[in-house]
């Protein structure tokens, strides 16, 4: 019941952001208002929104390991997907605190082709060492076993369940020390933009003797620049592997059956930050074209599930091919970067997007 | 040297890469080649990738497109010959002769294996280098392929590491240098770094003939973040490379340094340190008589300028996405940038000129041919 309670306050929140995050302003805003929007509205929250939802996993995890009971699988399941999917709303907010002692490996390695997080668990799994669950144990080992994908195997591997039976009390061991791990490491990402000269701090107080932002511009170039990892990761690795059939990537959290809920997620989050950044404010009306176009993009990107199907609240008429999607994502990608940005006044470099 | 077996899919995706080149009518017509200055590549417009043939002044000579994002660009000055790689980790590259309007010849890696976008030909000019990966077992290798016989791969090396970048023959014409960037990725994945938390970045130097290792640096302890990407070499032979720190960025160290084949890695002391640059180096020059050395940063938009006798840094200039760096004249620097800017500037910073190209962003690398 309370696990409902809080997967409708969840939804709530979700659409309480997308209302509140609605554009609805002509004048466009300054750089620097652009930034705290962004932060207000969408990253502050998202990145609570996470922390919030990895807290119920250790007592979830607990419960499994307890009673084993169908009730507490099934509440652990939905704590599990609620954690995913509020990771899926940050994972392109890649800078800060998520980059900080590797974190954002730690909460989610994903994708992983060559199977680093099963490959690793099971050699801790065959290590047995209790010292593992000791406070900080964990934090120490790779990033594989340390969080959501290494949780994910543990809760689905249907060979030794978890539970309170002996087979799985190593296992269990494992899964609480990782949940905890996940809390701890969520809860410092959060710590990390929220504190007194935090990273929120740090984007709203740019100048000459801050380290990371000179200036306005450059806090609000960071966030734009999160807004087209995420289109170019969710392309890449969610879209791509259905165009192309010789592809092998698995999808991510397949294995809890989340792929839909994770696209669907990334999408809602990365359309709440367009929304918040309002670039559109700044176009001339010889250039208004473009609203109509990415309204009509992101009509076409939330009308698939993101697994090859049509989302269950759709609004084309006709359901797009993956191909399209792909299309018309990495189209929003070079529209925002390279005529959106512009219209604001925001210089994004072509080899600056990623190093190599 | 063992022979691989071209993947018939990377040949095709090969090949489709010139399928607009061959159809473009400027892109072979007859030009006046010996003005060519600069070849790099770039995008043009939103979202066409080509190689550009450039004068002095900026403008260019010769285009050829691309059907997806080049890096760096290799040449042989006796031949004339261009090779061009495609971006990590793609699976095509593209080489042609810079004095003739002939059609170029395109070379894959083979089964299994991708580029990281940078390579060099041997001094005879008979052989290519190019840096590729092995995406089953991870290993990097420097790939070998005869130029005569149209591009042919004949062999691997192992480049001692993973994740190899840029290598260069040194001036010995014997000894290939090897940036082990530390990070495997795999084409099915994208351009994600996968082992970050366990990256073991390394810079190598590996006999051009045998293949063995000569020497190796690897980077540890507080080092063990710093990605070594690109590499140059002074005029007493002395290695400069420049790093990509995957890291906590708080914790960012200086990421551009100098090592030896028999000289441990000493890193260049600059002022505001690593985290001044953002963290990425994207390209490293040196100036034609061997000094000055010249590193840039795309993400913080500087240029540093070091000068190698005495490993103090002379000069930091301010250009927006800066990133392809090339020598000029004697002493001097040719510096691109994506927002289409070349400039000219001595390596205490001082611009000499400046040329900008409409709808044109340059890429990562910019290489001198005159």
């Amino acid at each position: 019941m309370i696990a409902m309670q809080r997967l409708k306050l969840l939804l709530s929140f979700i659409v309480m952001l997308t209302l509140t995050t609605a554009v609805s302003a002509t004048e466009p805003p300054s750089h620097l208002a652009m930034v705290q929007t962004a932060l207000d509205k969408h990253i502050i929250p998202h990145i609570e929104a996470l922390k919030t939802a990895a807290e119920a996993l250790p007592p979830a995890v607990e419960a499994v390991c307890k009673t084993g009971s169908p009730e507490a699988r099934h509440a652990l399941d939905e704590k599990f997907a609620a954690t995913v999917t509020a990771y899926a709303g940050v994972d392109f907010l890649r800078f800060g605190p998520m980059l900080e002692k590797g974190r954002r490996e730690q909460i989610s390695l994903w994708p992983d082709p060559r199977g680093f997080v099963g490959r690793q668990l099971r050699m801790l799994l065959l290590s047995k060492d209790e010292k593992l669950a000791e406070p900080g144990a964990l934090a120490k080992q790779s990033a594989a076993v340390q969080g959501l994908p290494a949780l994910e195997l543990l809760m689905r591997d249907a060979d030794v369940p978890l539970g309170p039976t002996e087979p799985a009390q190593f296992r269990c061991v494992m899964a609480q020390a990782i949940a905890r791990n996940i809390v701890r490491v969520t809860s410092k990402v959060f710590e990390g933009w929220t504190k007194p000269g935090g990273w929120k701090d740090k984007m709203l107080n740019p100048g000459p003797d801050n380290d990371t932002y000179k200036n306005a511009s450059e806090s609000a170039v960071e966030v734009v620049k999160s807004f087209l990892v995420g289109m170019s990761q969710t392309a890449d690795l969610q879209l791509k592997p259905q165009v192309d059939p010789k592809i092998r990537l698995a999808p991510p959290y397949n294995k809890s059956g989340l792929q839909k809920q994770f696209y669907a997620a990334s999408i809602a989050s990365l359309h709440q930050l367009y929304d918040a950044v309002q670039l559109e404010a700044y176009l001339k009306p010889d250039m208004a074209w473009m609203k109509g176009w990415s309204q009509g993009t992101w009509r076409t990107i939330e009308s698939v599930d993101g697994a090859g199907g049509r989302a269950p609240h759709a609004k084309r008429a006709d359901t797009p091919t993956s191909r399209e999607v792909f299309d018309r994502m990495n189209g929003m990608r070079n529209i925002v970067a390279n005529r959106l940005s512009i219209a604001a006044g925001l210089t994004i470099g072509f080899n600056e997007l990623d190093g190599d | 040297m063992s022979l691989t077996v071209i993947d018939r899919r990377s040949l095709l995706l090969g090949t489709l890469a010139f399928v607009g080149a061959a159809s473009h009518g400027k892109a072979f017509a007859s030009v006046a080649d010996r003005d060519i200055a600069y070849v790099a590549t770039a995008r043009k417009g939103m979202k066409d990738y080509c190689v550009l043939l450039l004068r002095a002044d900026g403008s260019i000579v010769r285009e050829v497109p691309l059907t997806a994002r080049g890096h760096d660009i290799a040449y042989d000055h006796a031949s004339g010959r261009v090779a061009v790689f495609a971006r990590r980790p793609g699976v095509f590259g593209v080489a042609f002769d810079i004095d003739k309007a002939t059609p170029p010849h395109i070379f894959t890696p083979g089964k299994d294996r991708h580029y990281y976008g940078h390579g060099g030909f041997s001094r005879d000019g008979r052989l290519l280098y190019t840096s590729e990966a092995d995406v089953e077992s991870e290993s990097g290798l420097i790939g070998i392929y005869d130029v005569e016989r149209g591009y042919k791969k004949i062999g691997e090396h192992p480049s001692y590491g993973i994740g190899p970048h840029e290598i260069m023959l040194l001036a010995d014409g014997k000894t290939i240098a090897v940036g082990n960037g530390g990070l495997d990725t795999v084409p099915d994945a994208g351009r994600e770094n996968l082992n970050v938390d366990t990256m073991e970045p390394s810079l190598a130097f590996v006999d051009a003939e045998s293949g063995k290792l000569v020497a190796k640096h690897a980077m540890t302890g507080d080092l063990k973040s710093l990605s070594i990407r690109h590499v140059t070499q002074d005029k007493t032979g002395l290695i400069w490379f420049g790093g990509q720190w995957e890291g906590s960025p708080s914790e960012t160290p200086q990421i551009v340094g100098s090592a030896g084949l028999d000289r441990a890695l000493k890193l260049v002391d600059a002022p505001g340190g690593g985290m001044d640059l953002r963290g990425y180096i994207g390209a490293m020059a040196v100036s034609n008589d061997g000094r000055f050395i010249a590193a840039s940063a795309p993400k913080a938009g500087h240029v540093l300028y070091v000068d190698s006798e005495t490993g103090a840094v002379v000069g930091k200039s301010d250009l927006k996405d800066v990133c392809g760096l090339s020598s000029e004249g004697e002493h001097n620097f040719a510096a691109s940038s994506g927002f289409g800017v070349i400039r000219y500037e001595t390596a205490q910073a001082r611009v000499i000129s400046e040329h900008a190209l409409q709808d044109i962003a340059f890429d990562n690398h910019l290489r001198r041919i005159a």
